[in-house]
This record gives C-alpha cells, sequence and structure tokens, in this order.
C-alpha cells in the first residue's frame, strides 16, 4: 500500500511497486488529464510535477515518489503561473490537436516557477523533451515569453 | 501376541524411517535455500542463460578475440543435456577445478579459478539448489574454437600454472567483515574475472590486480583502491549504493554486464554482505590505470549555457528529457549522469556502446530502462553526442568518431 499525495490530497493507493505513476494517476486515481503518449520518458505528453519539477509520470514508478507532492494539470485550476499559462495559451491559440499540451503546459509552467523570465536557449532546454507531432513549438516559445512578460 | 509385538516394532521402524526422511528432506531444502543464495552471490545465471532464454538453460555465447566462441551449458537438471546426472562430487569438479565428466576440460571463461576458492559445502549447497530448477532439455551449440585452443587437455598446464588449490584460509589479522568481503569479491563473485587484466595465457593479472580490463566491447573498470583510476575516492555509502542498487549519487548507473551484475545478483545480497564487500575493496592494493575519473558538480553543470553544436542540440532533443543537462537527471536517481565514469573516458567506449545497445537495470522498484538510438541516428550523430556529453559531464576531450560508432553497432548482437 503507497500513500500518494495527489492535488494537495492523501490517496492510498494498491498497486504493484513498479507501476508507473501515469497508471496510478489515469486508471487508479481518475485524474485522465495527463495523457500517455511513449511510454519510455521520450515525448514528454505524461509531464506531471514532482515536488516542483517536471516529471514523465510514464517512466517513474509509483514507489519511488515517497512524499513529495505530485501535481497534476487537474490540480492547477487555482494556480496563478498556471492562470497566466493558460491564458498565454488561448491568447495566440498555441494548440492544434491537443494531444502532447497538458505535458507542455505543465512543463512550461515547472519552468516558469523557477525562472520566470527565461532566455529563449532556457526555453528550448526546459521544454526540448516535449514533443508535438503538430509541430506547435514557436507558439509555445512565443507563449512563454508572454507569460514572462505578463507576469 | 508375538506378532502384535513384531507389528509395533515394524511400525516404530516405519516411524524413524519417515522422521528421519522428513528430517532429511528438511536439511535439503535448507541446503537448496542456502544455495539459492550462494548462486546469486555467484552469479551463475547471467552467463548460463542466452538473451531471452530460459534462466540457467545455457546457450549465451562468448566470443574470445582469437580464440573462438565458446557457449554456456544448461545448468538445469535435465538429464541429456544438464547436470541431471551430475553426483556432487563431479558438479565439484567442474565448478572448482573445471573438469566436467568425462574428464572434458572447461575453458577459464567458466571462472572455475576463482570458483576454486570457494568452499566444498557452498558449492554443494548451489548444486542442491540448481536441483530444484525445472530440467529443461537444452543442448548447448558446440563451441568454435581455434587450434591449439581447442586441445582442451592444453588446460592442464594452465591449470597447474593459474588454478588455486582451494579455498584460502582465513586471515586472522582480519575482520569478520573483510574475510567475508574477500570471499564474496574474490572467490564467489569472481570480480576479478572482469575487473582484472589478462596475461598472455588468459589468466588474471597478480600484479594489476583490479585495474580495470576491456571485455566483451565493455571497458571493466579499474576498482582498486587508486584514488584517481579507481575507486579511491568513493565514500563507502557510494560503494555500498553502486553494489545494491547500481546507482550511486555521484558515481552514475551501471550499464552493460555490470547491469546485469547487480540485477541477478548483487541486488539480492543482505546488507552485511555488500558491507563486507565494501571493506574487503577498500583493501585492495591501489594499481593506477589510464583511465581517471572526473566528477564535475552539479553546481558547475547546471551554470553552463545552452550548447549549438550538433552534439549538444542532439543531446537537448533525445537525452535531455530524462537526463537533464544539469547531472541531477529529470527523476530517477538512476537518470542521473553526474560523476559517471562512462562520460570521464576519452574514447566513449562503455558510453557509445551504452546509446547502441541500451540499458535495463532491475531494481526494487522494476526495471529502470534507457532505450537503444536505433539507426535514425547516423554514426557521426552518436559520436557528436558523446563528444558533447564527455565534455559536458566529464570535462575532457572526446575523442568519439564515427568509425567508432560504426565498429560497435557491428559487434552488438541484434536483440
Amino acid at each position: 500500500m503507497l500513500t500518494l499525495q495527489v492535488n494537495g490530497a492523501a490517496h492510498q493507493v494498491d498497486v504493484p511497486d513498479d507501476m508507473p505513476l501515469l497508471w496510478v494517476l489515469r486508471d487508479v486515481l481518475g485524474l485522465p488529464g495527463t495523457k500517455f503518449g511513449c511510454g519510455i520518458g521520450e515525448c514528454g505528453a505524461c509531464t506531471v510535477h514532482v515536488d516542483g519539477k517536471a516529471v514523465r509520470a510514464c517512466s517513474l514508478p509509483a514507489s519511488l515518489v515517497g512524499d513529495r507532492p505530485v501535481t497534476t494539470i487537474e490540480g492547477l485550476a487555482e494556480d496563478e503561473v498556471a492562470t497566466e499559462v493558460t491564458k498565454a495559451w488561448l491568447d495566440i491559440d498555441v494548440v492544434q490537436c491537443g494531444y502532447c499540451q497538458p505535458g507542455q503546459i505543465m512543463a512550461a509552467i515547472a519552468l516558469l516557477k523557477g525562472n520566470l523570465h527565461p532566455s529563449d536557449d532556457e526555453i528550448d532546454q526546459a521544454m526540448s523533451g516535449n514533443i508535438c507531432r503538430c509541430g506547435t513549438y514557436r507558439r509555445i516559445r512565443a507563449a512563454i515569453r508572454n507569460v514572462a512578460g505578463a507576469v | 501376541m508375538m506378532r502384535l509385538g513384531r507389528r509395533a516394532a515394524g511400525m516404530a521402524v516405519l516411524a524413524g524411517m519417515v522422521l528421519t526422511c522428513v528430517a532429511a528432506r528438511a536439511q535439503d531444502a535448507d541446503l537448496a535455500r542456502r544455495g539459492a543464495y550462494l548462486e546469486q552471490a555467484a552469479d551463475c545465471e547471467v552467463c548460463h542463460t542466452k538473451p531471452g532464454g530460459i534462466p540457467f538453460a545455457g546457450g549465451r555465447a562468448f566470443d574470445l578475440p582469437g580464440i573462438g566462441t565458446i557457449y554456456a551449458p544448461n545448468i538445469t537438471p535435465d538429464h541429456e543435456t544438464g547436470i541431471g546426472r551430475y553426483t556432487d562430487a563431479q558438479f565439484d569438479a567442474a565448478v572448482r577445478r573445471g573438469v566436467a565428466p568425462g574428464w572434458r576440460h572447461l575453458y577459464p571463461v567458466m571462472p572455475y579459478a576463482s570458483y576454486a576458492r570457494m568452499t566444498e559445502g557452498d558449492v554443494r549447497a548451489i548444486r542442491a539448489y540448481l536441483m530444484t530448477l525445472r530440467p529443461v532439455h537444452a543442448p548447448a551449440p558446440a563451441n568454435q574454437v581455434r587450434f591449439p585452443y581447442n586441445i582442451r587437455l592444453a588446460m592442464i598446464g594452465w591449470n597447474l600454472l593459474y588454478r588455486p588449490s582451494g579455498p584460502l584460509a582465513d586471515d586472522p589479522g582480519r575482520s569478520a567483515a573483510w574475510n567475508r568481503g574477500r570471499y564474496l569479491v574474490d572467490a564467489a563473485g569472481h570480480c576479478g574475472e572482469c575487473h582484472s587484466p589478462r596475461n598472455m595465457l588468459q589468466a588474471l593479472s597478480v600484479t594489476k590486480s583490479y585495474a580495470g580490463a576491456p571485455i566483451d566491447g565493455w571497458l571493466a573498470y579499474n576498482i582498486s583502491s587508486d584514488v584517481d583510476s579507481g575507486i579511491g575516492a568513493w565514500s563507502d555509502p557510494q560503494l555500498a549504493a553502486y553494489l545494491s542498487t547500481g546507482h550511486a549519487d555521484g558515481r552514475g548507473t551501471a550499464v552493460g554486464p555490470m547491469a546485469e551484475v547487480v540485477s541477478h545478483s548483487l541486488r539480492y545480497l543482505t546488507r552485511e554482505d555488500i558491507a563486507a564487500m565494501v571493506t574487503y575493496l577498500r583493501s585492495l592494493p591501489a594499481r593506477r590505470s589510464d583511465e581517471t575519473v572526473g566528477v564535475v558538480s552539479p553546481e558547475t553543470l547546471a551554470q553552463a549555457g545552452p550548447n549549438h553544436s550538433n552534439g549538444g542540440r542532439l543531446f537537448a532533443g533525445a537525452c535531455a528529457g530524462c537526463h537533464l543537462t544539469d547531472g541531477y537527471g529529470r527523476q530517477v536517481d538512476f537518470a542521473a549522469l553526474w560523476g559517471a565514469r562512462s562520460l570521464g573516458e576519452i574514447d566513449g567506449r562503455n558510453l557509445v556502446r551504452t546509446m547502441v545497445e541500451g540499458v535495463t537495470l532491475q531494481s526494487a522498484h522494476g526495471a529502470m530502462i534507457m532505450p537503444a538510438f536505433g539507426p535514425e541516428y547516423r554514426n557521426q550523430d552518436l559520436a557528436d553526442i558523446a563528444n558533447y556529453a564527455i565534455g559536458h559531464f566529464g570535462n575532457r576531450v572526446g575523442h568519439v568518431t564515427a568509425k567508432d560508432v560504426a565498429a560497435t553497432r557491428a559487434s552488438v548482437p541484434p536483440s
């Protein structure tokens, strides 16, 4: 039995030690906002925050999370930076098909929380592990820059 | 009356036999249980299993440059193709003296020169464990060994020169932990078989013991106590963590054959046994070798700006997703690269092999996996990534070429 702190609440889950966090979030806790992409930590669609850091939930065994708080995209409704990011995303219509976007947004928020005024290089570096098949990279970068101006 | 008495006596005898039988079976079970642990310490499984094959059923190929290919035999209790018909004495002769039934001399790719230092009781326990496995009918492919190495009797001379005559007596001047550690490292664990260079006759060098050696396309690192090129600078907790989990913060993660050793053997050893190994490893004489270890701290790594070389850009796209450039990795400790030895090696031998082959390391939290780089990356791309990583994490100038990558790709068996 594991105890996970997800979006501010403690959850007891009875899962195997090697079950990836993503499985627990989606199938056990019913939080489907985090997406499954590649399953091997290469695409970033499953990005969530663990202790504020952007991690790939598909390749993080739930038993390694410990008591560090987990935040999914569902848990950011009240968050100030998240609100600005959402606004910036809508302002310039970043999204095309949308599948990778929860992961993109989580990566962007983690970046901005640590560094409110990232340079383009820093944005590229932080976002490089999040792949978008529609190629929205330029709009993602522009939106992140706009947030930096707004906050 | 007499009949009754006889019957009672008969019952008593029968009961006695049953009890003896039960006691013997309990003893056998104890022996097999002890053997199961010793088998893990001696890591029989990893060599006696072909990739993707049934555990212990053999078939794994060992390519010995200039000598030929030798296949690990089946050690399940199958009567025809395994060790089912071996007696304790025959099994002991094979494991500790390198002589299989019928005076078939084994080649020292079977580490019997190390196992010769194990006790007879421990080897008997390992056989008791192996006899509990499901028998699998699996004949090993015929060895392809070139002349003159194909003359198995030549091994008699080799054995006279290099095979220890028996277990080493405990050194009373050392602690119990040191003696236990020596047993686990030198005898059962046969660490020197990979980590010590070999002489011209394929015997382990005594003067350069544990100074590191190339093996099967990998470099088994120097694990002597030399500060610059061995493990002299590692802390005890780092060594213990690396042995028992395959990762130590500031020392990287085990890959290749060492990942197999951790996955199948070391991670099952008790905390006391790991501590004993650390005690003994600490006492190995320092042997200097060419590959020195350089550690760049995560603070320094975090300050390095983006790198716009081809290798830097490819690293950002293909590797940083998990490894990040700060040395800590994104999420699991296993992805933390700072201090990893493979990134201090300028010819990138283990690094390139790791990229080409990928990594699977079994841990208490499930398998830690790094996917292999496929043909979508050109040889030059992988060389560029390797040289970038060696520069960034190892603070050295990498010398990896597209030709090295091509050679590594050609040498890796298709999975």
